[in-house]
């Protein structure tokens, strides 16, 4: 069916089979060598397998003129809810697809589809993260439910989680990361690989200021310390501060 | 808890490479691993060593892993220097905090020794 990834090849990719054309090893002892050994050099990243996957997943996105953003934040940051005020403002404009990563459940997803967009939930089963492989897998099936019906916009909502999915590209055009007020103002300089890969930062739940020890010029001021490029919005889903800057960044992204 | 998925990437990428090269089993690899990686080494080496046991080519490998110092350049005074502070280094010569890192961020697998 695709053209790009010529399919079937990544979507098994975790599961190499275990048939070979050698003898069983190992019989007697410690598996001791019988034949000749011999150094294979590398020099590629332990990442590799979820990088290439990333290269094909781009290659979709670029292909169907597709803009696409990777959320990453702790659990309850505000991820969902985002997406929700951006769909319900944004949707009669540009076409939006999400896919929803959870460890269980498709909770999220089905927020996203009482707002009237597509959703695929991809549940990872324990993995506390999203992988290339899994978003590719996902995206056919957003396809398939668009039923030839073009997307600009195609988000994808992490897994909560502000350590792992910084390790793992997944071919998106822009990652944006948020942190909560009622997280604290450490954030930044405690995760700072989440904040070194992201081109977007987001404070949520700007509402609750009055009630938490957060400066928000401190914690902009340690980000961009972090990563100067950072794009930063101030946003409260419940008062409405900042989501129309928010809005309009993402109206630029759409492609033509 | 990222290593084991990484320590499952490291085994596909490992079988590849051992097929590829017609290898019986693979004895020994070489990794890289940078003091800013955000790897914790104990965990991944722990990871792959619970998932190697059901890859028959990988049941017997033994992982090397050389963890590289996180070493900058000053941009201001040229100065190379050495540091464990990964969060606000700044250069011992000059204090400037504008540095450009030489190493320390590595995720790599070096080579691998196999039985052919
Ligand atoms: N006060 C306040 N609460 C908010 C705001 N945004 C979200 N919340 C609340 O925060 C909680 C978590 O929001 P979600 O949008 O589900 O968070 P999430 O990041 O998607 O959570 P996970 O997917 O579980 O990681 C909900 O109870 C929201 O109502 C905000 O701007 N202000
Ligand atoms: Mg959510
Ligand atoms: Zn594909
Ligand atoms: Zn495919
Ligand atoms: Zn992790
Ligand atoms: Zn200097």
């Amino acid at each position: 069916m695709c053209d790009v990834c010529g399919c079937g090849h990544h979507h098994d990719s975790k599961s190499p089979s275990t048939s070979h054309d050698h003898p069983p090893f190992a019989k007697g002892g410690q598996g001791g060598i019988i034949g000749e050994t011999r150094i294979i050099d590398v020099n590629e990243s332990l990442l590799k397998s979820n990088e290439s996957a990333a290269i094909s997943n781009r290659a979709h996105f670029d292909e169907k003129g597709i803009f696409s953003v990777n959320i990453i934040s702790s659990p309850g940051s505000g991820k969902t809810t985002l997406l929700e005020k951006t769909i319900e403002a944004l949707k009669n404009d540009i076409n939006i697809g999400v896919l929803e990563g959870d460890i269980e459940t498709d909770l999220d997803a089905e927020r996203i589809r009482k707002k009237g967009i597509p959703a695929v939930q991809l549940t990872t089963g324990g993995a506390c993260h999203l992988e290339s492989s899994l978003v590719h897998k996902g995206f056919h099936e957003l396809e398939h439910q668009l039923n030839g019906k073009k997307l600009d916009i195609l988000f994808i909502e992490n897994v909560g989680n502000l350590v792992c999915p910084s390790f793992f590209n997944l071919g998106e055009h822009i990652r944006v990361v948020l942190v909560s007020v009622p997280e604290g103002p450490d954030k930044p300089l405690k995760y700072p690989k989440a904040f070194k890969t992201s081109h977007v930062f987001i404070i949520t739940k700007s509402d609750l200021v009055p009630y938490f020890d957060f400066d928000i010029e401190k914690v902009k001021k340690d980000a961009l310390s972090i990563n100067p490029f950072l794009n930063i919005f101030v946003i409260s889903a419940k008062t409405g501060e900042g989501l129309k800057e928010w809005f309009d960044f993402i109206k630029k992204q759409k492609h033509d | 808890m990222h290593e084991v998925s990484i320590a499952m990437g490291m085994i596909d990428e490992l079988t590849r490479i051992a097929r590829e090269n017609n290898a019986r089993k693979v004895i020994t690899v070489k990794l890289k691993i940078g003091k800013m990686s955000g790897i914790v080494i104990d965990s991944l080496q722990f990871a792959f060593d619970a998932a190697k046991l059901e890859y028959p080519l990988l049941n017997s490998t033994a992982i090397f892993i050389e963890e590289v110092p996180l070493i900058y350049e000053c941009n201001n005074c040229k100065n190379t220097f050495k540091t464990d502070d990964i969060y606000f280094p700044s250069c011992p010569g000059c204090k400037s905090y504008n540095l450009k890192i030489l190493s320390g961020e590595e995720l790599h697998i070096e080579n691998l020794e196999v039985e052919v």
